[in-house]
């Protein structure tokens, strides 16, 4: 296994180091994320403990890609 | 290390989410608000106008997710998602505050719901590995005499707190998530949970780990932030 790999398998297992925040919440609040950081303001501020959940929630995080990617306004790959 | 100590639930009552005031709607969101609100012609409308929102959210998630999925295949997931997601958002059209646009808001209901299907979809036919001998594949590869040292101390470290900290059940949820790359959604079906249950047990799992390799001296620094 590279050591990348191995980076990846280690940081899948130990998760965020810091606080997060549940998945009912990060879904709650993704909106509301998602459009200060296209507006280009400090969402970590507002959401603590999101971005955190994004890092370790693989699920959530793709759904935040996506959603950020729609209000951007990117076409679909 | 404030990981160990701090649990999913321990931040929700106290995380502060700076909501401010709410801002004020535009007038197509208010004027869709109300008529989701009340009843007859202008509710049935609004309902398609939310669908049609609903559907492109949906066929967004698919197309970044699905290639290769047959077209009309693709078109049945999304309409099944964005009926789903329409359902949801009726539900909780109350829980909408305000404190962002409504179509960022109705879009997230049909993303969610088309990933799942996605998901899921993508793991119909295939093995779900819960058992934990699948997880041998992790203390296989050392490179170089410095890198190996250290990556076989913590490799063992961590395989003995899988293998002795965690419950049955966290070990499972562990190797599936974070090893196998499980979906959570697909494994939540699986053992008739729910994402943010089987997420809560993940969580522990990697705050008992994490408690026992700080205990051990070991520094994690140079494997954070890789997930």
């Amino acid at each position: 296994m590279e050591r990348r790999d191995l980076e990846q398998a280690i940081g899948r297992l130990l998760g965020p180091a810091g606080p997060e925040v549940s998945c009912d919440t990060c879904f709650a609040e993704l909106d509301r994320y998602v459009e200060l950081e296209v507006a280009g303001k400090d969402a970590d501020a507002a959401v603590p403990g999101l971005r955190a959940h994004l890092d370790g929630c693989s699920a959530c995080r793709e759904e935040h890609d996506s959603l950020r990617a729609l209000v951007s306004g990117e076409r679909p790959a | 290390m404030s990981s160990a100590t701090t649990s999913v639930r321990d931040l929700l009552p106290s995380a502060p989410v700076a909501a401010g005031p709410p801002s004020p709607l535009d007038a197509e969101s208010q004027g869709l608000l109300n008529a989701l609100r009340g009843s007859g012609r202008a509710y049935d409308e609004a309902c398609a106008r939310l669908h049609e929102l609903l559907l492109r959210a949906a066929k967004f998630e698919i197309s970044r997710r699905a290639w290769g999925l047959p077209a009309a295949e693709a078109e049945d997931l999304a309409n099944e998602a964005a009926d789903d997601a329409l359902v949801a958002v009726l539900r909780r059209l109350d829980d909408f505050q305000g404190l962002s646009r409504l179509t960022t808001w109705v879009y997230k209901f049909g993303i969610y719901e088309a990933a799942v299907k996605v998901r899921k979809r993508a793991w119909r036919d295939r093995e779900i590995p819960l058992e934990p001998e699948a997880w041998g594949l992790l203390p296989s590869g050392t490179k170089g005499p410095e890198d190996g040292l250290e990556e076989t101390e913590l490799l063992t470290a961590l395989t003995a707190s899988i293998e002795n900290d965690l419950t049955p059940h966290q070990r499972r949820v562990l190797v599936a998530l974070a090893l196998n790359g499980v979906p959570i959604d697909v494994l939540a079906e699986r053992l008739s949970t729910t994402r943010g249950a089987l997420y809560k047990t993940l969580h522990d799992a990697r705050v008992k780990l994490r408690k026992r390799l700080a205990e051990q001296g070991l520094s994690l620094e140079a494997w954070e932030g890789t997930n």
